[in-house]
């Protein structure tokens, strides 16, 4: 797929409903999984999926998420033939702004595009938890010629009121969008992941500058193309989907690698090529030590545990001290639980120390959520 | 620091039973997630030796694929490099594959380069070593060559068969000898040096004329023997273990598990690089239970494990007991099997219901890809 189809991450968004955990971290460089970041997701598929450039639209609390991404090493995009290129806004002659949406992300670096001079681009959301390649969705696109296609994704309806919806034909293509619909027609919702016909996107991106509007793909572009009655396809994903919005879908992800294994992410049964790509901390080898218990879960290298560990996903770098339990929670990279604290139905975020007998404990759907940057110093 | 150039000797190259039967202990794994070369690479790159090379005796097959693209232990990719060397005549003449033949092969990197001084490191000798100030204290004092070395005091158990040094009130080696275990104090030789680059060219070209199947560490012997070159000692102290035999490969993996041991060769500031695999975290089922062990990622454990070391991409089914077990990776135990005292190379496939039990005195190595 030599310049074929090039990938851009929308990676510049807060997610306000994580709360402290985006509070100086981009949505996207939330930890997942005891090892992942939720970004090394779509650039694990970009990279199984053949693409080699990859630019990724960076804004919000971006320095930790620039630095992240780097030159793309983590997912191999470091190749003669491959890059990864974080555009973040940027200062021009007509002066300088902020990203005033989806759209107007990528069509501020246009000029990044014209370089890539690519066939066809896709325009992935950075914060979105699945494991798949792209290829099948490109083939449907150009076989069906179409301007643009759109992945969806099966909801339950009594939740397609949240989404924004996609009716189609018998051939996939799309008749009408209906964003967040009080009475869906439909179960598809778009999962913000779109291939467009290059050429197609500029148009439609230029045209959508010179407007007052929302600068929004699913707001304002998609709309437009299907007023203009462009070829819309519709290409539907069944495999295992997450948008975390929230810390109880967050917490609930993560549980889904423990409890959802068919479902899910199975992360064991994939091989080279198809491998969820990451960053190595270099840790030390995770120990267990002589009075841990361990139960139903998922533990990254780096991690030294002493206490109990039950149901629940921990981060490398970690450590859970003796008498200290951790029943149904997440905990993130460099954590600490000392003596005797008790973690339950949680998050607890990257380097936060829960101190010697400390409680959290949450609901099953009310998740806690503990952050504090105390375990850094340690 | 560019005019040092780092040499991981993997010419002493201890046996460690089968699992060096078709590989080098360079490249056998050590604590799950590591190679032993590992650690020198990750002590030269931790010191800012970027240039580094790798003396390769034999089975550079296992050697070449644990060092993957090479870049994983340089600090800067450009500027820094790692060069394999090779004897190529080494491997139909074995008599005279030597160290000190495999740099004569490969004296291009002695011509070659503005470095002032190497510094060698062989892999079985563990240890946590920065360079820079030993450099320093090289270069200031104005030695040809300094050898390190720890003052030990449980020499008449640990460090038995390797070289010790009687040492002069002003710091040079006076006598070479090997611990025999007679006495518990001893200053026991890392098997690393510094050398200047000239003498480290003087003794190739001086070599040629003598003893074909001489090692640098005999031409160092010799010196000190007969008084024809001042050899600065350096005391180091810190993590040293002597990994010469399977039976101390076991024992200090083992003595590893102790934290007070670990946190002295796991330094936050001292990481040790490896080539990395992209593993998930390893997953524990829900009637798993784990002691006192080291756990690679890329497992999967549905049974009890206790007091071992289980490297990456292991399978242990429910109902399994593994006690005193090293576990490399991607081995496959199937359910209710009883481990102890094992050694399990690569790949091998325990059936279920299997029983093996080994002890502390006669641990048992299951060779690569056996099928039980």
């Amino acid at each position: 797929m030599a310049n074929k189809m090039v990938a851009m991450i929308l990676a510049g968004g807060k997610g306000t409903r994580l709360k402290a955990l985006t509070a100086k971290a981009a949505k996207p460089a939330v930890f997942y999984g005891g090892k992942y970041r939720i970004i090394d997701f779509p650039l694990s598929n970009c990279a199984n999926s053949g693409i080699r450039n990859v630019g990724v639209l960076t804004q919000y609390e971006s320095s930790e998420l620039n630095q992240y991404v780097g030159n793309g090493e983590k997912w191999g995009l470091n190749g003669v033939r491959s890059s990864a290129t974080v555009l973040s806004p940027k200062q021009t002659e007509e002066g300088s702004s902020w990203y005033r949406g989806t759209a107007d992300a990528i069509y501020e670096n246009l000029d990044w595009l014209e370089r890539m001079n690519p066939d066809y681009v896709l325009i992935l959301s950075g914060d979105h938890i699945y494991s798949c390649t792209y290829n099948e969705m490109l083939e449907k696109h150009i076989k069906s010629k179409a301007d643009c296609t759109i992945s969806v994704y099966p909801v339950a309806w009594e939740e397609a009121s949240r989404f924004g919806i996609l009716v189609t034909d018998k051939d996939d293509q799309i008749m009408n969008f209906q964003e967040k619909p009080k009475k869906p027609i439909s179960n598809l919702a778009s999962m913000g992941i779109y291939i467009f016909s290059y050429k197609v996107l500029v148009d439609y991106l230029k045209a959508d500058a010179k407007e007052e509007s929302d600068h929004d793909f699913g707001k304002n572009i998609i709309p437009n193309m299907m007023a203009d009655h462009r070829k819309m396809v519709a290409y539907t994903y069944h495999g295992y989907w997450r948008d975390v919005g929230t810390i109880s879908s967050l917490h609930a992800a993560n549980m889904d690698l423990l409890d959802n294994k068919e479902k899910g992410t199975n992360l064991y049964s994939m091989f080279a090529g198809n491998q969820i790509l990451s960053e190595d901390p270099h840790s030390a080898p995770q120990y267990i030590g002589p009075k841990a218990t361990i139960e139903d879960s998922l533990i990254n290298q780096g991690a030294q545990v002493y206490g109990a560990v039950i149901h629940s996903v921990i981060s490398g770098d970690t450590r859970i001290e003796e008498g200290a339990r951790c029943v149904n929670a997440v905990v993130m990279p460099g954590a600490v639980l000392q003596k005797g604290a008790v973690v339950q139905n949680a998050i607890i975020g990257p380097d936060t120390l829960i101190a010697e007998n400390q409680i959290v404990n949450g609901e099953n759907d009310d998740i806690a959520l503990v952050v504090n940057r105390k375990a850094a110093r340690l | 620091m560019k005019d040092v150039i780092g040499l991981v000797n993997c010419f002493p190259d201890p046996e460690l039973g089968g699992l060096t039967s078709n590989r080098t202990l360079a490249s056998t794994s050590f604590l799950g997630r590591y190679a032993f070369m590992d650690v020198a690479m990750s002590n030269f790159s931790n010191s800012g030796i970027d240039n580094i090379g790798v003396m390769v005796k034999n089975h550079q097959r296992s050697i070449l694929k644990h060092m993957g693209n090479m870049s994983s232990w340089v600090n800067n990719t450009k500027t820094g490099k790692v060069t394999i060397l090779t004897n190529e005549n080494g491997v139909l003449y074995p008599a005279y594959n030597t160290d000190l033949n495999a740099l004569k092969e490969n004296d291009y990197i002695l011509y070659n380069s503005q470095a002032s001084a190497l510094v060698f490191a062989s892999p079985h000798i563990v240890a946590t070593v920065d360079y820079g100030p030993i450099l320093d204290e090289h270069w200031a004092r104005d030695e040809s060559v300094t050898v390190l070395y720890k003052k030990v005091n449980d020499a008449d158990t640990n460090f038995l068969g390797g070289y010790c040094f009687e040492v002069s009130p002003d710091g040079y080696v006076e006598k070479v000898t090997i611990n025999k275990g007679k006495s518990k104090t001893a200053n026991v030789s890392l098997e690393s040096w510094i050398m200047n680059r000239v003498v480290l060219a003087k003794i190739v070209e001086e070599s040629k004329k003598h003893d074909l199947g001489m090692t640098i560490g005999d031409y160092l012997r010799y010196a000190v023997k007969n008084k024809t070159m001042k050899i600065h000692a350096y005391e180091y102290h810190g993590y040293l273990r002597n990994f010469n035999s399977l039976k101390n490969y076991i024992r200090y993996s083992f003595e590893l598990l102790e934290p007070n041991v670990a946190s002295t060769l796991f330094r936050s500031d001292w990481p040790i690089f490896t080539l990395t695999h992209n593993t998930p975290p390893a997953l524990y089922g829900p009637h798993s239970s784990i002691t006192n062990s080291f756990v690679s990622n890329g497992c999967q454990i549905d049974g009890s494990v206790s007091n071992s070391v289980i490297c990456r991409n292991v399978v242990v089914g429910e109902g399994s007991k593994l006690n005193r077990c090293i576990v490399l990776s991607g081995v496959r135990i199937g359910e209710n099997v009883k481990l102890s005292d094992v050694v399990i190379d690569k790949y091998a496939i325990i059936t279920p219901r299997h029983t093996i039990e080994g002890d502390e005195e006669n641990p048992i190595y299951l060779k690569q890809g056996a099928i039980l």
